[in-house]
Protein backbone atom coordinates (compact mmCIF):
# COMPACT_ATOMS: atom_id res chain seq x y z
CA UNK A 1 0.00 0.00 0.00
CA UNK A 2 1.45 3.31 -1.05
CA UNK A 3 1.06 6.46 0.99
CA UNK A 4 -2.29 7.34 -0.57
CA UNK A 5 -3.88 8.41 2.71
CA UNK A 6 -0.93 10.68 3.53
CA UNK A 7 -1.26 12.18 0.06
CA UNK A 8 -5.02 12.51 0.50
CA UNK A 9 -4.69 14.37 3.81
CA UNK A 10 -2.31 16.88 2.24
CA UNK A 11 -4.63 17.37 -0.71
CA UNK A 12 -7.56 18.02 1.61
CA UNK A 13 -5.54 20.39 3.78
CA UNK A 14 -4.33 22.44 0.81
CA UNK A 15 -7.80 22.44 -0.77
CA UNK A 16 -9.27 23.95 2.39
CA UNK A 17 -7.17 27.10 2.34
CA UNK A 18 -9.41 29.06 4.69
CA UNK A 19 -9.12 26.41 7.39
CA UNK A 20 -5.39 26.18 6.82
CA UNK A 21 -5.00 29.93 7.34
CA UNK A 22 -7.28 29.91 10.40
CA UNK A 23 -5.26 27.10 11.93
CA UNK A 24 -2.15 29.27 11.66
CA UNK A 25 -3.73 32.57 12.63
CA UNK A 26 -5.84 31.47 15.62
CA UNK A 27 -2.95 29.93 17.64
CA UNK A 28 -0.87 32.96 16.71
CA UNK A 29 -3.45 35.34 18.14
CA UNK A 30 -3.83 33.23 21.27
CA UNK A 31 -0.08 33.16 21.87
CA UNK A 32 0.59 36.79 20.97
CA UNK A 33 -0.86 38.53 24.08
CA UNK A 34 0.87 36.06 26.39
CA UNK A 35 4.20 36.32 24.59
CA UNK A 36 4.12 40.09 24.42
CA UNK A 37 2.68 40.58 27.90
CA UNK A 38 4.49 40.33 31.17
CA UNK A 39 3.25 36.85 32.08
CA UNK A 40 5.67 34.87 34.26
CA UNK A 41 7.51 32.20 32.25
CA UNK A 42 5.89 29.35 34.19
CA UNK A 43 2.40 30.60 33.41
CA UNK A 44 3.23 31.33 29.78
CA UNK A 45 4.68 27.84 29.28
CA UNK A 46 1.55 26.30 30.80
CA UNK A 47 -0.69 28.28 28.45
CA UNK A 48 1.35 27.30 25.40
CA UNK A 49 1.48 23.63 26.41
CA UNK A 50 -2.30 23.48 26.88
CA UNK A 51 -2.89 25.22 23.55
CA UNK A 52 -0.51 23.05 21.55
CA UNK A 53 -1.60 19.73 23.06
CA UNK A 54 -5.33 20.38 22.84
CA UNK A 55 -4.99 21.80 19.31
CA UNK A 56 -3.52 18.50 18.15
CA UNK A 57 -5.82 16.15 20.05
CA UNK A 58 -8.93 18.01 18.89
CA UNK A 59 -7.59 18.30 15.37
CA UNK A 60 -7.17 14.55 15.18
CA UNK A 61 -10.25 13.33 17.05
CA UNK A 62 -12.94 15.63 15.66
CA UNK A 63 -12.40 15.00 11.93
CA UNK A 64 -12.03 11.29 12.59
CA UNK A 65 -15.39 11.12 14.38
CA UNK A 66 -16.96 13.28 11.66
CA UNK A 67 -15.63 10.97 8.93
CA UNK A 68 -16.78 7.95 10.91
CA UNK A 69 -20.28 9.37 11.30
CA UNK A 70 -20.57 10.23 7.62
CA UNK A 71 -19.39 6.76 6.63
CA UNK A 72 -16.30 8.08 4.86
CA UNK A 73 -13.79 6.22 7.02
CA UNK A 74 -15.79 3.04 6.54
CA UNK A 75 -15.74 3.53 2.79
CA UNK A 76 -11.97 4.04 2.74
CA UNK A 77 -11.36 0.93 4.82
CA UNK A 78 -13.81 -1.13 2.78
CA UNK A 79 -12.12 0.10 -0.40
CA UNK A 80 -8.95 -1.70 0.58
CA UNK A 81 -6.86 0.56 2.82
CA UNK A 82 -5.56 -1.41 5.81
CA UNK A 83 -6.86 0.05 9.09
CA UNK A 84 -3.40 0.49 10.63
CA UNK A 85 -2.14 2.17 7.48
CA UNK A 86 -5.19 4.45 7.38
CA UNK A 87 -4.88 5.69 10.95
CA UNK A 88 -1.10 5.99 11.00
CA UNK A 89 -0.82 7.77 7.64
CA UNK A 90 -3.64 10.07 8.59
CA UNK A 91 -2.06 10.81 11.97
CA UNK A 92 1.38 11.38 10.45
CA UNK A 93 -0.02 13.88 7.97
CA UNK A 94 -2.03 15.55 10.74
CA UNK A 95 1.02 15.82 12.98
CA UNK A 96 3.20 17.39 10.28
CA UNK A 97 0.42 19.82 9.42
CA UNK A 98 0.06 20.70 13.10
CA UNK A 99 3.79 21.40 13.38
CA UNK A 100 3.60 23.71 10.38
CA UNK A 101 0.46 25.42 11.69
CA UNK A 102 1.77 25.81 15.25
CA UNK A 103 5.30 26.71 14.16
CA UNK A 104 4.59 30.46 13.78
CA UNK A 105 2.92 30.55 17.22
CA UNK A 106 5.93 28.81 18.75
CA UNK A 107 8.22 31.30 17.01
CA UNK A 108 6.25 34.21 18.51
CA UNK A 109 6.44 32.55 21.93
CA UNK A 110 10.20 32.16 21.48
CA UNK A 111 10.60 35.82 20.53
CA UNK A 112 8.53 36.84 23.55
CA UNK A 113 10.67 34.67 25.80
CA UNK A 114 13.90 35.95 24.28
CA UNK A 115 14.94 32.40 23.40
CA UNK A 116 18.10 31.68 21.48
CA UNK A 117 18.17 29.36 18.45
CA UNK A 118 19.24 26.37 20.54
CA UNK A 119 16.34 26.73 22.99
CA UNK A 120 13.92 27.31 20.13
CA UNK A 121 15.16 24.18 18.36
CA UNK A 122 14.71 22.13 21.55
CA UNK A 123 11.17 23.47 21.99
CA UNK A 124 10.42 22.85 18.33
CA UNK A 125 11.55 19.22 18.52
CA UNK A 126 9.53 18.55 21.66
CA UNK A 127 6.54 20.21 19.98
CA UNK A 128 6.89 17.95 16.93
CA UNK A 129 7.06 14.79 19.01
CA UNK A 130 4.24 15.97 21.28
CA UNK A 131 1.80 16.69 18.44
CA UNK A 132 2.48 13.17 17.10
CA UNK A 133 1.50 11.72 20.49
CA UNK A 134 -1.47 14.08 20.80
CA UNK A 135 -2.70 13.15 17.33
CA UNK A 136 -2.49 9.46 18.20
CA UNK A 137 -4.30 10.21 21.46
CA UNK A 138 -6.98 11.81 19.28
CA UNK A 139 -7.45 8.53 17.38
CA UNK A 140 -7.97 6.62 20.62
CA UNK A 141 -10.30 9.31 21.94
CA UNK A 142 -12.31 9.14 18.70
CA UNK A 143 -12.55 5.38 19.08
CA UNK A 144 -14.02 5.78 22.55
CA UNK A 145 -16.67 8.31 21.59
CA UNK A 146 -19.97 8.24 19.75
CA UNK A 147 -20.46 11.86 18.73
CA UNK A 148 -18.59 15.05 17.98
CA UNK A 149 -19.62 16.50 21.34
CA UNK A 150 -18.24 13.47 23.17
CA UNK A 151 -15.07 13.68 21.12
CA UNK A 152 -14.58 17.32 22.13
CA UNK A 153 -15.26 16.51 25.77
CA UNK A 154 -13.03 13.43 25.90
CA UNK A 155 -10.25 15.21 24.02
CA UNK A 156 -10.26 18.07 26.51
CA UNK A 157 -10.48 15.81 29.57
CA UNK A 158 -7.81 13.33 28.50
CA UNK A 159 -5.39 16.01 27.33
CA UNK A 160 -5.82 18.14 30.42
CA UNK A 161 -5.36 15.07 32.61
CA UNK A 162 -2.12 14.18 30.86
CA UNK A 163 -0.97 17.81 31.01
CA UNK A 164 -1.68 17.78 34.73
CA UNK A 165 0.23 14.50 35.12
CA UNK A 166 3.07 16.06 33.15
CA UNK A 167 3.52 18.77 35.77
CA UNK A 168 2.20 21.60 33.65
CA UNK A 169 -0.15 22.96 36.34
CA UNK A 170 1.84 22.22 39.47
CA UNK A 171 5.29 21.04 40.49
CA UNK A 172 5.11 17.82 42.53
CA UNK A 173 7.35 17.35 45.52
CA UNK A 174 10.58 15.59 44.67
CA UNK A 175 10.36 11.82 45.30
CA UNK A 176 6.57 11.85 45.51
CA UNK A 177 4.23 9.68 43.48
CA UNK A 178 3.32 12.75 41.43
CA UNK A 179 6.97 13.29 40.57
CA UNK A 180 7.27 9.68 39.42
CA UNK A 181 4.21 10.04 37.20
CA UNK A 182 5.54 13.32 35.84
CA UNK A 183 8.84 11.73 34.89
CA UNK A 184 7.09 9.34 32.50
CA UNK A 185 4.22 11.58 31.37
CA UNK A 186 4.04 12.43 27.66
CA UNK A 187 3.75 16.22 27.79
CA UNK A 188 6.51 16.93 30.30
CA UNK A 189 9.13 17.39 27.59
CA UNK A 190 6.99 19.95 25.75
CA UNK A 191 6.40 21.87 28.97
CA UNK A 192 10.06 21.88 29.86
CA UNK A 193 11.02 22.76 26.30
CA UNK A 194 8.73 25.77 26.46
CA UNK A 195 10.05 26.74 29.91
CA UNK A 196 13.62 26.49 28.73
CA UNK A 197 13.00 29.15 26.09
CA UNK A 198 12.96 31.80 28.82
CA UNK A 199 14.53 30.07 31.83
CA UNK A 200 17.37 28.27 30.02
CA UNK A 201 16.65 25.19 32.15
CA UNK A 202 17.50 21.71 30.86
CA UNK A 203 14.75 19.86 29.01
CA UNK A 204 13.78 16.61 30.75
CA UNK A 205 11.32 13.95 29.73
CA UNK A 206 12.73 13.47 26.25
CA UNK A 207 13.22 9.73 26.64
CA UNK A 208 9.71 9.26 28.02
CA UNK A 209 8.30 11.28 25.12
CA UNK A 210 10.21 9.10 22.65
CA UNK A 211 8.79 5.99 24.27
CA UNK A 212 5.29 7.49 24.08
CA UNK A 213 5.80 8.27 20.38
CA UNK A 214 6.64 4.66 19.60
CA UNK A 215 4.23 3.02 22.05
CA UNK A 216 1.23 5.06 20.93
CA UNK A 217 1.99 4.33 17.27
CA UNK A 218 2.33 0.60 17.96
CA UNK A 219 -0.86 0.60 20.05
CA UNK A 220 -2.78 2.41 17.31
CA UNK A 221 -1.46 -0.01 14.69
CA UNK A 222 -2.38 -3.04 16.76
CA UNK A 223 -5.80 -1.74 17.77
CA UNK A 224 -6.66 -0.30 14.36
CA UNK A 225 -8.58 -3.31 13.09
CA UNK A 226 -10.60 -3.40 16.31
CA UNK A 227 -11.48 0.26 16.51
CA UNK A 228 -15.24 0.41 16.83
CA UNK A 229 -18.08 1.74 14.77
CA UNK A 230 -17.59 5.39 15.66
CA UNK A 231 -14.64 5.30 13.28
CA UNK A 232 -16.67 3.66 10.57
CA UNK A 233 -14.89 0.33 10.65
CA UNK A 234 -18.01 -1.66 11.26
CA UNK A 235 -21.29 -1.13 12.94
CA UNK A 236 -24.87 -2.17 13.32
CA UNK A 237 -27.68 -1.10 11.06
CA UNK B 1 -34.11 -18.36 0.11
CA UNK B 2 -34.44 -22.05 -0.35
CA UNK B 3 -31.98 -23.36 -2.88
CA UNK B 4 -34.70 -25.09 -4.86
CA UNK B 5 -36.74 -21.95 -5.35
CA UNK B 6 -34.36 -19.06 -5.57
CA UNK B 7 -30.91 -20.41 -6.14
CA UNK B 8 -29.58 -22.01 -9.27
CA UNK B 9 -29.33 -25.76 -9.11
CA UNK B 10 -26.12 -27.30 -7.82
CA UNK B 11 -23.48 -27.12 -10.51
CA UNK B 12 -20.46 -29.37 -10.25
CA UNK B 13 -18.30 -27.13 -12.45
CA UNK B 14 -15.96 -25.25 -10.05
CA UNK B 15 -15.95 -22.31 -12.47
CA UNK B 16 -19.55 -21.77 -11.41
CA UNK B 17 -18.96 -22.14 -7.68
CA UNK B 18 -20.62 -19.20 -5.93
CA UNK B 19 -18.42 -16.17 -5.38
CA UNK B 20 -20.53 -15.25 -2.38
CA UNK B 21 -23.02 -17.26 -0.38
CA UNK B 22 -25.31 -16.60 2.56
CA UNK B 23 -26.71 -19.60 4.41
CA UNK B 24 -29.63 -19.15 6.82
CA UNK B 25 -28.43 -15.66 7.64
CA UNK B 26 -30.33 -13.68 10.25
CA UNK B 27 -29.73 -10.16 11.46
CA UNK B 28 -31.54 -7.93 13.91
CA UNK B 29 -31.53 -4.15 14.12
CA UNK B 30 -30.39 -2.54 17.36
CA UNK B 31 -34.08 -2.19 18.20
CA UNK B 32 -34.40 -5.99 18.13
CA UNK B 33 -36.61 -6.01 15.04
CA UNK B 34 -35.56 -8.60 12.48
CA UNK B 35 -33.89 -7.20 9.39
CA UNK B 36 -33.21 -10.62 7.89
CA UNK B 37 -34.50 -13.97 8.99
CA UNK B 38 -32.91 -17.18 7.71
CA UNK B 39 -31.90 -15.87 4.31
CA UNK B 40 -30.09 -18.07 1.77
CA UNK B 41 -28.54 -16.45 -1.26
CA UNK B 42 -25.65 -16.94 -3.62
CA UNK B 43 -23.96 -15.05 -6.39
CA UNK B 44 -22.18 -16.98 -9.13
CA UNK B 45 -19.62 -15.91 -11.71
CA UNK B 46 -21.18 -14.12 -14.66
CA UNK B 47 -24.51 -13.71 -12.93
CA UNK B 48 -26.51 -10.56 -12.26
CA UNK B 49 -28.84 -11.00 -9.31
CA UNK B 50 -31.47 -8.42 -8.42
CA UNK B 51 -32.84 -8.14 -4.89
CA UNK B 52 -36.38 -6.83 -5.09
CA UNK B 53 -38.73 -5.92 -2.28
CA UNK B 54 -40.55 -3.06 -0.61
CA UNK B 55 -38.74 -0.47 1.48
CA UNK B 56 -37.53 -1.95 4.75
CA UNK B 57 -37.65 -5.53 3.45
CA UNK B 58 -33.97 -6.09 4.28
CA UNK B 59 -32.29 -5.68 0.88
CA UNK B 60 -29.77 -3.05 1.95
CA UNK B 61 -28.92 -4.92 5.13
CA UNK B 62 -28.29 -8.06 3.09
CA UNK B 63 -25.92 -6.15 0.81
CA UNK B 64 -24.10 -4.71 3.81
CA UNK B 65 -23.70 -8.20 5.24
CA UNK B 66 -22.31 -9.45 1.94
CA UNK B 67 -19.99 -6.44 1.84
CA UNK B 68 -18.63 -7.49 5.23
CA UNK B 69 -19.87 -4.25 6.73
CA UNK B 70 -22.10 -6.05 9.23
CA UNK B 71 -21.79 -9.43 10.89
CA UNK B 72 -24.81 -11.78 10.92
CA UNK B 73 -26.45 -12.69 14.22
CA UNK B 74 -27.00 -16.23 12.94
CA UNK B 75 -26.20 -18.27 9.87
CA UNK B 76 -23.07 -18.25 7.79
CA UNK B 77 -21.60 -16.02 5.13
CA UNK B 78 -19.12 -17.33 2.61
CA UNK B 79 -17.34 -14.24 1.31
CA UNK B 80 -14.50 -14.10 -1.21
CA UNK B 81 -10.93 -13.29 -0.18
CA UNK B 82 -10.47 -9.58 0.29
CA UNK B 83 -7.86 -9.33 -2.46
CA UNK B 84 -7.16 -11.31 -5.59
CA UNK B 85 -3.82 -12.95 -6.29
CA UNK B 86 -2.95 -9.81 -8.23
CA UNK B 87 -3.49 -7.74 -5.10
CA UNK B 88 -6.71 -6.11 -6.21
CA UNK B 89 -9.72 -5.73 -3.94
CA UNK B 90 -12.27 -8.30 -5.07
CA UNK B 91 -15.39 -6.42 -4.06
CA UNK B 92 -16.95 -3.20 -5.25
CA UNK B 93 -19.73 -1.79 -3.09
CA UNK B 94 -21.91 1.27 -3.48
CA UNK B 95 -24.29 1.58 -0.57
CA UNK B 96 -26.72 4.18 0.63
CA UNK B 97 -24.12 6.60 1.96
CA UNK B 98 -22.89 8.83 -0.86
CA UNK B 99 -20.08 10.47 1.12
CA UNK B 100 -16.97 11.75 -0.59
CA UNK B 101 -14.01 14.01 0.03
CA UNK B 102 -16.06 17.11 -0.69
CA UNK B 103 -13.26 19.61 -1.20
CA UNK B 104 -11.51 17.43 -3.79
CA UNK B 105 -12.42 16.81 -7.41
CA UNK B 106 -14.48 13.88 -8.61
CA UNK B 107 -11.45 12.52 -10.43
CA UNK B 108 -9.28 12.66 -7.32
CA UNK B 109 -11.96 10.88 -5.29
CA UNK B 110 -12.41 8.11 -7.84
CA UNK B 111 -8.69 7.66 -8.44
CA UNK B 112 -8.11 7.48 -4.69
CA UNK B 113 -10.62 4.65 -4.28
CA UNK B 114 -9.28 2.81 -7.32
CA UNK B 115 -5.74 3.04 -5.96
CA UNK B 116 -6.97 1.87 -2.56
CA UNK B 117 -8.38 -1.16 -4.36
CA UNK B 118 -4.94 -2.00 -5.72
CA UNK B 119 -4.63 -0.21 -9.06
CA UNK B 120 -1.50 1.77 -9.87
CA UNK B 121 -1.95 5.50 -10.32
CA UNK B 122 -1.82 5.16 -14.12
CA UNK B 123 -4.27 2.24 -14.17
CA UNK B 124 -6.60 4.08 -11.82
CA UNK B 125 -6.55 7.27 -13.88
CA UNK B 126 -7.24 5.37 -17.11
CA UNK B 127 -10.07 3.32 -15.57
CA UNK B 128 -11.67 6.38 -14.00
CA UNK B 129 -11.43 8.39 -17.23
CA UNK B 130 -13.13 5.60 -19.16
CA UNK B 131 -15.96 5.23 -16.66
CA UNK B 132 -16.47 8.98 -16.33
CA UNK B 133 -16.89 9.06 -20.13
CA UNK B 134 -19.32 6.16 -20.13
CA UNK B 135 -21.46 7.49 -17.28
CA UNK B 136 -21.45 11.07 -18.58
CA UNK B 137 -19.43 12.52 -15.75
CA UNK B 138 -16.42 13.72 -17.76
CA UNK B 139 -17.50 17.37 -17.76
CA UNK B 140 -17.70 17.40 -13.98
CA UNK B 141 -14.46 15.50 -13.46
CA UNK B 142 -12.33 18.40 -12.27
CA UNK B 143 -14.89 20.18 -10.12
CA UNK B 144 -14.93 19.74 -6.34
CA UNK B 145 -17.51 17.17 -5.28
CA UNK B 146 -19.14 19.80 -3.04
CA UNK B 147 -20.51 21.38 -6.24
CA UNK B 148 -21.98 18.11 -7.58
CA UNK B 149 -25.67 17.43 -8.07
CA UNK B 150 -27.28 14.36 -6.48
CA UNK B 151 -27.07 12.50 -9.78
CA UNK B 152 -23.41 13.33 -10.27
CA UNK B 153 -22.63 12.11 -6.76
CA UNK B 154 -24.38 8.83 -7.48
CA UNK B 155 -22.42 8.40 -10.69
CA UNK B 156 -19.19 9.12 -8.86
CA UNK B 157 -20.05 6.56 -6.21
CA UNK B 158 -20.69 3.98 -8.94
CA UNK B 159 -17.36 4.74 -10.61
CA UNK B 160 -15.66 4.34 -7.24
CA UNK B 161 -17.27 0.93 -6.84
CA UNK B 162 -16.60 -0.29 -10.39
CA UNK B 163 -13.32 1.24 -11.57
CA UNK B 164 -11.16 -1.61 -10.28
CA UNK B 165 -13.34 -4.19 -12.08
CA UNK B 166 -14.43 -6.09 -8.98
CA UNK B 167 -15.23 -9.79 -9.06
CA UNK B 168 -18.14 -9.18 -6.72
CA UNK B 169 -20.17 -6.02 -7.29
CA UNK B 170 -22.78 -5.01 -4.70
CA UNK B 171 -24.92 -1.99 -5.54
CA UNK B 172 -27.77 -0.55 -3.52
CA UNK B 173 -30.35 1.28 -5.67
CA UNK B 174 -27.78 2.11 -8.35
CA UNK B 175 -30.30 3.64 -10.78
CA UNK B 176 -31.70 6.24 -8.39
CA UNK B 177 -30.82 9.75 -9.51
CA UNK B 178 -29.50 8.69 -12.92
CA UNK B 179 -30.80 10.12 -16.19
CA UNK B 180 -31.88 7.78 -18.97
CA UNK B 181 -28.53 7.76 -20.80
CA UNK B 182 -26.64 7.09 -17.58
CA UNK B 183 -29.00 4.26 -16.68
CA UNK B 184 -28.29 2.60 -19.99
CA UNK B 185 -24.56 3.20 -19.55
CA UNK B 186 -24.72 1.59 -16.12
CA UNK B 187 -26.59 -1.40 -17.53
CA UNK B 188 -23.75 -1.81 -20.04
CA UNK B 189 -21.13 -1.49 -17.32
CA UNK B 190 -22.83 -4.14 -15.22
CA UNK B 191 -23.16 -6.44 -18.20
CA UNK B 192 -19.43 -5.96 -18.79
CA UNK B 193 -18.73 -7.00 -15.20
CA UNK B 194 -20.90 -10.04 -15.69
CA UNK B 195 -19.35 -10.91 -19.07
CA UNK B 196 -15.91 -10.81 -17.46
CA UNK B 197 -17.04 -13.44 -14.97
CA UNK B 198 -17.98 -11.19 -12.07
CA UNK B 199 -21.01 -11.64 -9.87
CA UNK B 200 -23.25 -8.59 -9.65
CA UNK B 201 -25.89 -8.10 -6.97
CA UNK B 202 -28.14 -5.09 -6.99
CA UNK B 203 -30.99 -3.99 -4.78
CA UNK B 204 -33.43 -2.01 -6.87
CA UNK B 205 -37.02 -0.90 -7.24
CA UNK B 206 -36.61 -0.37 -10.96
CA UNK B 207 -39.08 -2.93 -12.28
CA UNK B 208 -38.85 -1.67 -15.85
CA UNK B 209 -35.14 -2.17 -16.08
CA UNK B 210 -34.57 -5.31 -14.02
CA UNK B 211 -36.25 -7.82 -16.34
CA UNK B 212 -33.77 -7.03 -19.11
CA UNK B 213 -30.74 -6.72 -16.82
CA UNK B 214 -30.98 -9.41 -14.17
CA UNK B 215 -30.37 -13.10 -14.80
CA UNK B 216 -32.00 -13.93 -11.53
CA UNK B 217 -34.41 -12.12 -9.26
CA UNK B 218 -34.83 -12.66 -5.55
CA UNK B 219 -37.88 -11.25 -3.81
CA UNK B 220 -37.44 -10.20 -0.20
CA UNK B 221 -40.39 -9.39 1.99
CA UNK B 222 -40.57 -8.88 5.77
CA UNK B 223 -36.93 -9.96 6.27
CA UNK B 224 -37.33 -13.23 4.35
CA UNK B 225 -36.66 -14.40 0.85
CA UNK B 226 -40.12 -15.25 -0.42
CA UNK B 227 -39.39 -16.24 -4.01
CA UNK B 228 -36.66 -16.29 -6.54
CA UNK B 229 -35.56 -17.71 -9.81
CA UNK B 230 -34.46 -16.81 -13.28
CA UNK B 231 -36.12 -13.70 -14.61
CA UNK B 232 -37.68 -15.63 -17.47
CA UNK B 233 -39.11 -18.28 -15.12
CA UNK B 234 -40.64 -15.70 -12.82
CA UNK B 235 -42.19 -13.67 -15.60
CA UNK B 236 -43.65 -16.76 -17.22
CA UNK B 237 -45.33 -17.66 -13.94
CA UNK B 238 -47.84 -14.83 -14.32
CA UNK B 239 -50.24 -14.16 -17.17
CA UNK B 240 -49.69 -11.29 -19.57
CA UNK B 241 -50.38 -8.62 -17.02
CA UNK B 242 -50.33 -5.00 -18.15
CA UNK B 243 -50.08 -2.11 -15.76
CA UNK B 244 -51.65 1.27 -16.60
CA UNK B 245 -50.59 4.32 -14.63
CA UNK B 246 -53.07 7.16 -15.11
CA UNK B 247 -52.43 10.79 -14.30
CA UNK B 248 -55.80 12.42 -13.72
CA UNK B 249 -57.08 15.98 -13.46
CA UNK B 250 -58.55 15.78 -9.99
CA UNK B 251 -59.38 12.50 -8.35
CA UNK B 252 -61.93 9.80 -8.83
CA UNK B 253 -64.01 7.87 -6.34
CA UNK B 254 -62.81 4.28 -6.18
CA UNK B 255 -66.39 3.05 -5.85
CA UNK B 256 -67.34 4.69 -9.14
CA UNK B 257 -64.73 2.81 -11.16
CA UNK B 258 -66.36 -0.24 -12.65
CA UNK B 259 -63.82 -2.43 -14.37
CA UNK B 260 -64.19 -5.42 -16.63
CA UNK B 261 -63.19 -8.93 -15.72
CA UNK B 262 -59.45 -9.40 -15.17
CA UNK B 263 -58.75 -5.71 -14.54
CA UNK B 264 -58.16 -4.46 -11.00
CA UNK B 265 -57.61 -1.12 -9.37
CA UNK B 266 -54.26 -1.49 -7.63
CA UNK B 267 -53.72 2.04 -6.37
CA UNK B 268 -56.15 4.97 -6.40
CA UNK B 269 -53.46 7.51 -5.59
CA UNK B 270 -51.54 9.64 -8.05
CA UNK B 271 -50.89 8.02 -10.43
CA UNK B 272 -53.94 5.81 -10.33
CA UNK B 273 -52.81 2.29 -11.17
CA UNK B 274 -54.82 -0.43 -12.90
CA UNK B 275 -53.59 -3.87 -13.80
CA UNK B 276 -55.16 -6.28 -16.27
CA UNK B 277 -54.35 -9.88 -17.00
CA UNK B 278 -55.68 -9.32 -20.52
CA UNK B 279 -52.58 -7.37 -21.42
CA UNK B 280 -52.43 -4.09 -23.31
CA UNK B 281 -55.73 -4.86 -25.02
CA UNK B 282 -57.54 -3.85 -21.85
CA UNK B 283 -56.41 -0.21 -22.11
CA UNK B 284 -59.37 1.19 -24.10
CA UNK B 285 -61.83 -0.43 -21.73
CA UNK B 286 -59.92 0.92 -18.72
CA UNK B 287 -59.98 4.43 -20.16
CA UNK B 288 -63.71 4.20 -20.76
CA UNK B 289 -64.29 2.92 -17.22
CA UNK B 290 -62.41 5.86 -15.74
CA UNK B 291 -64.19 8.33 -18.00
CA UNK B 292 -67.51 6.83 -16.95
CA UNK B 293 -66.49 7.39 -13.33
CA UNK B 294 -65.98 11.06 -14.07
CA UNK B 295 -62.20 11.03 -14.33
CA UNK B 296 -60.39 13.34 -16.73
CA UNK B 297 -57.33 11.54 -17.99
CA UNK B 298 -54.25 13.70 -18.63
CA UNK B 299 -51.71 10.95 -19.34
CA UNK B 300 -51.29 7.22 -19.14
CA UNK B 301 -48.15 5.13 -18.93
CA UNK B 302 -48.41 1.48 -19.98
CA UNK B 303 -46.04 -1.02 -18.43
CA UNK B 304 -45.71 -4.76 -18.18
CA UNK B 305 -46.69 -5.53 -14.62
CA UNK B 306 -44.49 -8.60 -14.67
CA UNK B 307 -42.39 -8.51 -11.52
CA UNK B 308 -44.91 -6.53 -9.49
CA UNK B 309 -47.52 -9.16 -10.34
CA UNK B 310 -45.20 -12.01 -9.37
CA UNK B 311 -44.52 -10.33 -6.06
CA UNK B 312 -48.24 -9.85 -5.43
CA UNK B 313 -48.94 -13.48 -6.29
CA UNK B 314 -46.36 -14.66 -3.78
CA UNK B 315 -46.96 -12.25 -0.91
CA UNK B 316 -50.38 -10.77 -1.44
CA UNK B 317 -48.72 -7.40 -0.86
CA UNK B 318 -47.89 -4.56 -3.22
CA UNK B 319 -44.25 -4.13 -4.13
CA UNK B 320 -44.47 -0.36 -3.93
CA UNK B 321 -45.95 -0.44 -0.44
Amino acid sequence: MTAIVWELEWRIATARRRLLVLNVVVPLFLVLPVAMGAAPAVHAAAVYAVLFAIFSTFGSAIPLVRDGESGLSGRVLRAGVAPASYYLQRTAAGAVLDVLQLGPALAVAAVGAGAGPRAFLAAFLTLAATVWVANLLGVLVAAATRSLAEAALFSAVSTLLLLHASGVFRTPASGSFGATVESVAPFRALHEGLLSMSMMTPVGGGVALGVWCVAMAVATGLLAARLPGSLGVSGRA
Amino acid sequence: MSGSRAGPSADPDPAFEPIVRAVAVSYRYDSGAPALDGVDLEGRPGEIVALVGPNGAGKSTLLRLLAGDLAPDAGALQLPSRRSAAGRVVMGYAGEEACHFESLSGTYNAVFFARAAGLSREEAEAAVREQFDRLGLAEDACRPVSTYSFGARRKLQLVEALAHRPTLTLLDEPFVGLDLDSREALVDLLRDRSAEGGAVMIASHDLDLLPRLADRIVFIHDARVVAGGSTAELLSSVPDVARFEFTLDGGVDRADVVLGEGTTLVDDGDPLVLESDRGHAALPEACLALAAAGARIRAVVVRDAGLAAVFRNVTGAELDA
